[in-house]
């Protein structure tokens, strides 16, 4: 007796369990199909596409789980559901914090812009041409000019945050490098500075204190600045 | 009495195959986790190319689709062989899981192919973060496919000399819901691996 009923709603279920599959797949195929040609015909562009396909990909996620997992049909398997939820849970979890926690690294540890802040702590004005924001308002500027390996000024007396221009009027390529005390230094947040032939170079004078710099191709070419608060 | 008794035991055999169907869920579950983990690694990494090619040159959206579509149909034939296998028809077993197997080998030769084409260019894992990402993405999905085929083709076998038996039928199940799983994190590598570098800006 109990045998028999249960073969009977076996049977009704076969023929349910059947139409759900196919629903399944008649709207897994659709929810596939359209965001392959929103993307490929280029349909909309930009975030909202974006969002539409992968909202696309969530929707069909669902249509699986239901019609084809079958995930809460019937009285039997509500962990099933709990620990699929728990599951989902982790998953934005793991996948928003990573990709939040690497958007901000990126956005603050690019190169570019670990330079900016390696610029402002060492004050220096200006790099590749752009302001960073360091030593604004003070900036007399202070120019040497190279000609015919005769250097015009060999001594300079600036304040902090003042621009220091090495301008190479000859035709050969120069290599700036810096000495203070005897020894070889930074300035500017640079070891050596190229300057080509008929080019200039500015150095925001970001250090206080006497240095000399030097050709390191013509050491003859050679001058030295004293940086006051 | 008798009859009662075999009611009986016929529940607890029913209770026993809800348990390893829910152990199997979990372990399914916590292979979701391990993708949700590959997938965001895909999504760190994937313009990381090292000055090589981008995910959009490299790869192929038709050839994506075509994947897609067979393993959408073979979740569909795994699901109707499930139905014969719970109305005890053999043949049906045999022709459902039959052309399962054959779809999943289809999928399998196309993302070889697609593998072959790319580590015949030049792009391997080792070209860029972004292939390294791909490559173990898409290979760890391609792993599973391939146990999937592995035990598909045992319990085949095993069908086929048993006959469809209580154990026969569990392991049916079992891998039904691990076909279906597949199927539904390869909706996500087609949405975010081979659609999305190509929305234009």
């Amino acid at each position: 007796m109990a045998e028999n009923i249960k073969n009977d709603t076996t049977v009704n279920d076969h023929h349910g369990a059947f139409r759900s599959y196919l629903l399944g797949l008649v709207l897994s195929l659709v929810f596939t199909i359209i965001p392959y040609y929103m993307v490929t015909r280029q349909i909309a562009t930009g975030n909202a596409l974006l969002l539409t396909i992968l909202g696309f990909a969530v929707v069909q996620m669902f249509v699986q789980i239901f019609f084809f997992l079958h995930l809460g049909r019937g009285p039997k398997p509500l962990y099933n559901i709990v620990f699929f939820f728990a599951t989902a849970g982790l998953i934005v979890l793991v996948v928003g914090a990573s990709l939040i926690i690497m958007d901000n690294l990126y956005r603050n540890m690019s190169p570019q812009e670990l330079t900016t802040r390696l610029a402002q702590e060492e004050n220096i004005a200006e790099l590749n041409g752009k302001p960073t924001g360091a030593c604004q308002g003070n900036n007399a500027n202070h120019t040497v000019i190279i000609k015919d390996n005769q250097v015009s000024t060999r001594h300079i007396s600036a304040q902090l945050c003042d621009t220091l221009v090495l301008t190479n009027n000859d035709s050969s390529d120069r290599e700036f490098v810096f000495n203070s005390q005897g020894r070889t230094v930074s300035y500017g947040g640079m070891y050596n500075i190229p300057v080509k032939g008929g080019r200039y170079k500015s150095i925001t004078m970001n250090e206080i204190g006497i240095f000399s710099f030097r050709d390191s191709k013509n050491p003859e070419v050679t001058g030295h600045f004293e940086v006051e608060p | 009495m008798n009859d009662s008794l075999a009611h009986e035991t016929l529940n607890h055999e029913a209770a026993a195959d809800d348990r390893t169907m829910f152990g199997f869920w979990v372990y399914l579950m916590t292979d979701l986790l391990m993708f949700a983990v590959l997938f965001a690694v895909y999504a760190v990494l994937r313009d990381s190319t090292f000055g090589g090619p981008t995910a959009s040159d490299l790869l192929n959206p038709d050839l994506a689709l075509i994947e897609t579509l067979l393993l959408l149909t073979s979740s569909f034939t795994v699901g109707i062989g499930m139905l014969a296998a719970k109305q005890l028809k053999k043949d049906q077993v045999m022709l459902w899981f039959g052309i399962t197997f054959v779809l999943g080998i289809a999928f399998l030769s196309l993302e070889l192919y697609e593998f072959y084409e790319l580590i015949h260019e030049g792009h391997t894992m080792q070209s860029s973060a972004f292939l390294s990402a791909f490559f173990v993405l898409l290979g760890t999905h391609g792993i599973h496919i391939i146990s999937g085929l592995l035990w598909m083709g045992i319990i085949l076998v095993f069908v086929a000399k048993r006959g469809l038996t209580r154990s026969n039928v569990r392991k049916l199940a079992l891998l039904s819901l691990f076909w279906h799983f597949l199927d539904i994190v390869w909706i996500f590598i087609f949405t975010v691996v081979y659609l999305m570098p190509f929305i234009g800006v």
